[in-house]
Parts: structure tokens; C-alpha cells; sequence
């Protein structure tokens, strides 16, 4: 029994850290049909700027994650406004010039930071374990589940409660009407963008003290979190959630009984054989395109 | 008479490709007649083979329409069925004939895991690097395209089932030899012909290779099935209303397509005298997509000399490390810029530049091929 919900734990951990990478990535692709292949260099930014705050300047985890949140959001941005709203009606192009800004990226921070792993402190507070159900399970990851869990209920709020979220809504159903009654479709893309952006670097950051920070590390997370989007389906926050779970449950599962790299591929192929007979994915009501 | 005058333009474009391309090969016919320095022919041949692999992806991505950025991943699985073969003709050291490859024998494996049985034969092997690729691109493409998957959805379940096998392969370390790969493999014989990395009879065949594989995808391109690719490329719901069944032409390109990425794996084996991970690594399959995009995706040459150029500029600056590191910056920065700017790129430029000579106008060299304005129609 014990074993048991310390499966069912390890899975909620797993998927607590895809839900925090997944969800900036969701709500770029959903509201600007952008699949950000920079993705994942957004997270190893906010994993690598929470490990420059500590080492310079001592700051710990959680007080970074303000500064890092607008630092990557600026520097997405930055990308939006440069080199994506050049592409406006090319959407396959845009995964490339992703994919282009996310090598430079990795690249930039090679060249200045170096190559070699680094690792962030973990906050002093939240470095124990505690004991749930009578399982020993550590402070962080119980942390880090509720941190994902209300980042996602403020993008829920934003989304549906606010005018910024209205007016993003308002363009994703139609855009020149939504631009017809003064929207300013460029300038909400961009905050949206920057927004996705932040939100990737707060996964690095919230990440960086379990598993060490290296230029590549991106990539890893990039595949694990389009495997959320695919199989939750697009345009569906509520599908983002329950599919980055029940991916984790299962991660969780056969990396138990195998290895992450087995449990891996029979994710993958799992979502292959799903986009055959479910195409939208399983929370979504559009078709993707 | 609009329909007459592209009819001209269609035909003197055939014939201006088919004739670029055959002038192309012949040119590196040619090359080891004037180039007396076995490495630097290794080198150049390492290059055409590369040329090959890019040219696969603008037969799928230019042509077709299905941005593969899992590329390398058909490229790997040709790469590694040479190499198995390879592996099993050299004598092992440490067991000596017909022992046991000598990687598994460190990880402690006592008899050959059974995929590597057929690899005994050496013209299973060679039909697997070409057919294995096909039959996995046409089992991923069965489920994807029967499911109308398009788009971004292709380039990442494409990328993502590339990014699972490398990491398979590099735990599976007792079968496949993990990180460092299958090394110190035997010479390749066909026919009584020893093909040595770094002699002529290798820069031969890789010539061979690159202009049947460029006639090959050419001859697919001019037939009428090519031309469906294009049009669903184009405007994928009208050939559909039209009764085609797209999910089977598509299919087929992108098995077509990673048939000649597994014979260009291949032949890289024969070149580079080992195979590893990094053959179907992330880093491969994105410069793969640079070479495609610098050369041109719509153009099958444009594409192959754009790997020859990019690959043969890094390899001759690639002398100082830190160059090498600022290189892949400089890589990213190029790439963003033509992706933005040069949409159909050098090929593109030239067939402009061409008219511009011609003094006919721009515009019927657009119409030949379009892509971008109508991609977001479906």
C-alpha cells in the first residue's frame, strides 16, 4: 500500500513539473498557433538566470522568481516583436525561426556561462521531507505541485476574467472582427507571447534545484511538454492540465517498472497510435490544423 | 495563351533542371581526377553524402509539404543496419571468429540478440538501411496522415519519435552500443570491390549514390504522382475534393524520402567508419532543415549543394574550436534571417536573378512555385 501511493506521489511530482513547463508552451500554441521550438531554451534561461542570482548575488530561489519571470517574459517578447510578427501567415515557418533563436540561445549561454552542469540550492525552508499518508515525500516537490497548480489557476484567471484575457479570446475566434472593434492584435500577441515566455522561465527556475542546469537541457523538456499539448489537444488549459497527469502518473508507472527511457518511448508511441483515431486529442473540441 | 506560356515555362524549366543536375554529377565525377589528396576526397565525399540527406528532406519538405525535423532519424537507421553488418564481419579480439561483437561482450552479453541475426548477410543488410527507414516513415506517416494530422503536428511528432529512438539507442548500450556507437567495423565488399574509407573506390560509389538518388527523386517529382504531392502541398483539401486519396500520396513521399536518407546513412557509415547516436541527434536533423532552407526546399540540387556549401564552409573553418562554437551562433542567426527573408532560398535567388537576365518578369517564376501564401489556406 505504501508503495503504492508512493507511486501514485512520484507520478504527481512528474506531472507537476510537465504541467509547469507545458503550460506556456499550451497557451502560445493555442491562442497564436506558434509552436515555440524555443521552448525549451526559455526554461534553461530561467533555470540558468536562477542559478546566476544565487552565485552573484545570493539571492535565494524564491525571491528570484519575480525577476526572472519578467526577464525571460522581456526577452520573449523581444522575439515576438523582431522576428515573429514578421511571420504572421506562414505558421510552419515559425517553428523554424524558432528553432533557429532557441540554437543562438543555447549557444549564447555556452559561450558566457560555459558548458559544465551547474546546480541551484534548493530554498532551506522547503529542503526537508514531510510525511503524507505515511509516505516520506520532500517539501519541494509537495512545493513545487502547488506552485504549478496556482501558476495554473492565475493563467485560468487571466485567461477568463481579465480584459487582456478577453481581448486574446476575442482574436482567437476572429481576428479582423476582434481588430474591427479596436483590439490591438499585435500588441496583445506580444504580451501573450511574453506571458508564455515567463512562465517557461518560472518552470526552469522552480526545476533548477532537482535536476542540474546544463545549455542542453532544454531540448528533454521541449519533446516532453509538445507530448502534454498533443495529448491534452490545443486550446483546452483544462486538457493541459489533466493530460500533463496523466502523463506523469504514467511516466511515473513504467519508469518504475522499466527505466524513464522505456517509459518514455511507449509514451511517445502511445500519443502516435492516440492522433491516429483522436486527432483533436483527448480534452480538445477543435480540430488542429 | 496564359495556359501556352507556362506550358513553355514548365518545359524549359524540366529540362534546365534535369540538365543542372547531370552537370552537377558529372562535376564530381570529375573532382578526384584533379584533387590527388585521399583525405580531402573523404572529406568532399562526406559532403555529398550530406548533400544527399538534405536533398531527401527538400523531396518531403519542399515537395511534399511534411516539415520532417526528425530527418536524421532515417539517416541513423541506415547508418546503424551498415554498421551492424560491418560490425559482424570483423574479427573481434577478444573472441575471437565469429564471436561476439566486442561491445556486448564488455556489457557482459552472452549470445547475439536476435535482430542482429540477419545481419549476418550483407544484402539484408544493405536492402534494411534502405527499407527499414521506409517502413518506419511509412508506419509513422500511416498515423499521422490517415489521422489528417498537418503541419506543426508532423514537424514535432517527427522530431519527438527521432529524440525517443536516440535516447533508446543510447540505453539499450548492450545491444547498440550506447554513446560511443558501433566502432572499428570491417570494409564494405561488393562484387569483389573493397570500399576503403579514404580510397577512390568509396568517393565513387558515394557519387553513384548521389546521382541515382537524385534521379530517382527527380523522375518522382516530373510524375503524375509528384505533381499531386505539389498540389497537396498547395492546397491539400482541394486535391482531397477532387477524390485523391492524400493520405497515400503523402505516405509515400515521406517513405520515398527516408529511403534515400537510410541509403545516404549508409553510405556515411562506409565514409565514416563508425556509426553513432549522433547521426540521429537533434543537432544533425537541425542542420539538415539549415542546408534545406540555404539551398533552397523547393529545389532537389539547390538543397544538395546547399549542404555541400554549409557543411564544406564549416569543415574548413572548423580548424579552431572557438571558432567552431561561434559558428553554431552564427549558424542560428543565418538561418532565422533566411527563414524571414529568403523563403525559398539560394535556389530561389538564382531562379529570380535568372529571369532578371532573361528580362522576363519576376512574376512567372513566382507562379511556378509558390508556397507560402497559400499554406495557411486549410
Amino acid at each position: 500500500m505504501d508503495q503504492l501511493i508512493q507511486q501514485f506521489l512520484t507520478g504527481l511530482s512528474i506531472g507537476s513539473i510537465l504541467l509547469l513547463v507545458a503550460m506556456g508552451l499550451s497557451i502560445i500554441y493555442g491562442a497564436m498557433g506558434i509552436i515555440n521550438l524555443a521552448h525549451g531554451e526559455f526554461v534553461m534561461l530561467g533555470a540558468y538566470a536562477a542559478w546566476f542570482l544565487q552565485v552573484q548575488f545570493g539571492m535565494g530561489l524564491l525571491i528570484s522568481l519575480v525577476p526572472i519571470f519578467l526577464l525571460v517574459a522581456a526577452f520573449g517578447w523581444l522575439i515576438e516583436r523582431f522576428v515573429l510578427s514578421f511571420l504572421n501567415n506562414r505558421p510552419l515557418d515559425t517553428i523554424l525561426a524558432t528553432w533557429g533563436v532557441g540554437i543562438m540561445l543555447q549557444q549564447a549561454v555556452r559561450l558566457t556561462a560555459g558548458g559544465e552542469l551547474r546546480y541551484v540550492k534548493m530554498p532551506e525552508a522547503l529542503s526537508n521531507s514531510t510525511a503524507i499518508l505515511g509516505v516520506q515525500i520532500s517539501l519541494y516537490r509537495v512545493f513545487l505541485l502547488v506552485a504549478s497548480l496556482v501558476l495554473f489557476a492565475a493563467t485560468w484567471l487571466l485567461m477568463n476574467r481579465t480584459t487582456v484575457g478577453m481581448k486574446l479570446r476575442a482574436i482567437i475566434q476572429d481576428r479582423p472582427v476582434a481588430a474591427s472593434f479596436g483590439v490591438n492584435a499585435r500588441r496583445i500577441y506580444g504580451l501573450t507571447f511574453a506571458y508564455g515566455a515567463g512562465l517557461a522561465g518560472l518552470a526552469g527556475a522552480l526545476v533548477s534545484p532537482l535536476k542540474s542546469v546544463s545549455p542542453e537541457m532544454g531540448t528533454g523538456y521541449v519533446i516532453d511538454a509538445f507530448m502534454v499539448v498533443v495529448l491534452g489537444g490545443v486550446q483546452s488549459l483544462i486538457g493541459t492540465v489533466a493530460s500533463a497527469f496523466i502523463l506523469g502518473e504514467l511516466s511515473g508507472v513504467i519508469a518504475f517498472l522499466q527505466n524513464d527511457t522505456v517509459a518514455k518511448a511507449i509514451v511517445l508511441l502511445a500519443i502516435v497510435v492516440l492522433i491516429r483515431f483522436r486527432p483533436q486529442g483527448m480534452f480538445a473540441t477543435r480540430v488542429r490544423a | 495563351m496564359q495556359s501556352k506560356s507556362a506550358d513553355l515555362t514548365f518545359l524549359r524549366r524540366t529540362n534546365a533542371e534535369l540538365i543542372a543536375i547531370l552537370a552537377v554529377c558529372a562535376i564530381f565525377f570529375v573532382v578526384p581526377v584533379l584533387l590527388n589528396n585521399d583525405y580531402l576526397l573523404n572529406k568532399v565525399a562526406r559532403y555529398l553524402v550530406l548533400g544527399i540527406l538534405a536533398m531527401s528532406l527538400s523531396l518531403s519538405w519542399g515537395y511534399a509539404g511534411i516539415l520532417n525535423l526528425g530527418q536524421a532519424m532515417s539517416f541513423g537507421l541506415g547508418s546503424y543496419a551498415m554498421a551492424m553488418t560491418l560490425k559482424l564481419k570483423t574479427v573481434p579480439v577478444h573472441t575471437g571468429p565469429q564471436g561476439l561483437p566486442d561491445f556486448m561482450v564488455w556489457n557482459n552479453v552472452t549470445q547475439l540478440p536476435w535482430f542482429w541475426w540477419p545481419f549476418e548477410s550483407q544484402a539484408f543488410a544493405i536492402l534494411a538501411g534502405i527499407a527499414i527507414p521506409a517502413a518506419v516513415a511509412a508506419a509513422l506517416g500511416w498515423f499521422m496522415f490517415r489521422g489528417r494530422v498537418t503541419g506543426v503536428y508532423v514537424a514535432i511528432i517527427t522530431l519527438a519519435a527521432m529524440v525517443v529512438l536516440n535516447l533508446v539507442i543510447i540505453d539499450q548500450q548492450q545491444y547498440t552500443g550506447g554513446f560511443n556507437g558501433i566502432t572499428d567495423l570491417a570494409q564494405l565488399e561488393l562484387f569483389g570491390i573493397a570500399f576503403d574509407a579514404y580510397g577512390r573506390s568509396t568517393y565513387y560509389l558515394v557519387t553513384i549514390c548521389m546521382t541515382v538518388a537524385l534521379l530517382v527523386a527527380y523522375a518522382f517529382t516530373r510524375t503524375k504522382a509528384g505533381l499531386i504531392i505539389q498540389a497537396i502541398r498547395d492546397h491539400e483539401s482541394r486535391v482531397r475534393y477532387f477524390g485523391y486519396d492524400v493520405g497515400a500520396y503523402q505516405i509515400a513521399a515521406f517513405a520515398l524520402s527516408a529511403a534515400i536518407a537510410g541509403l545516404a546513412g549508409m553510405i556515411y557509415t562506409i565514409v565514416m567508419e563508425f556509426a553513432s547516436p549522433t547521426f540521429l541527434g537533434v543537432q544533425l536533423s537541425l542542420s539538415v532543415v539549415v542546408w534545406c532552407a540555404v539551398g533552397g526546399r523547393q529545389s532537389l540540387l539547390g538543397a544538395l549543394l546547399g549542404a555541400i556549401l554549409v557543411a564544406g564552409v564549416q569543415g574548413a573553418l572548423s580548424e579552431s574550436a572557438t571558432f567552431l562554437e561561434t559558428w553554431t551562433l552564427v549558424m542560428g542567426g543565418l538561418f532565422v534571417l533566411i527563414v524571414l527573408f529568403l523563403p525559398k532560398g539560394l535556389a530561389g535567388l538564382v531562379a529570380s536573378l535568372w529571369a532578371l537576365i532573361r528580362q522576363r518578369p519576376l512574376r512567372s517564376v513566382r507562379g511556378v512555385h509558390r508556397i507560402e501564401q497559400t499554406e495557411t489556406g486549410a
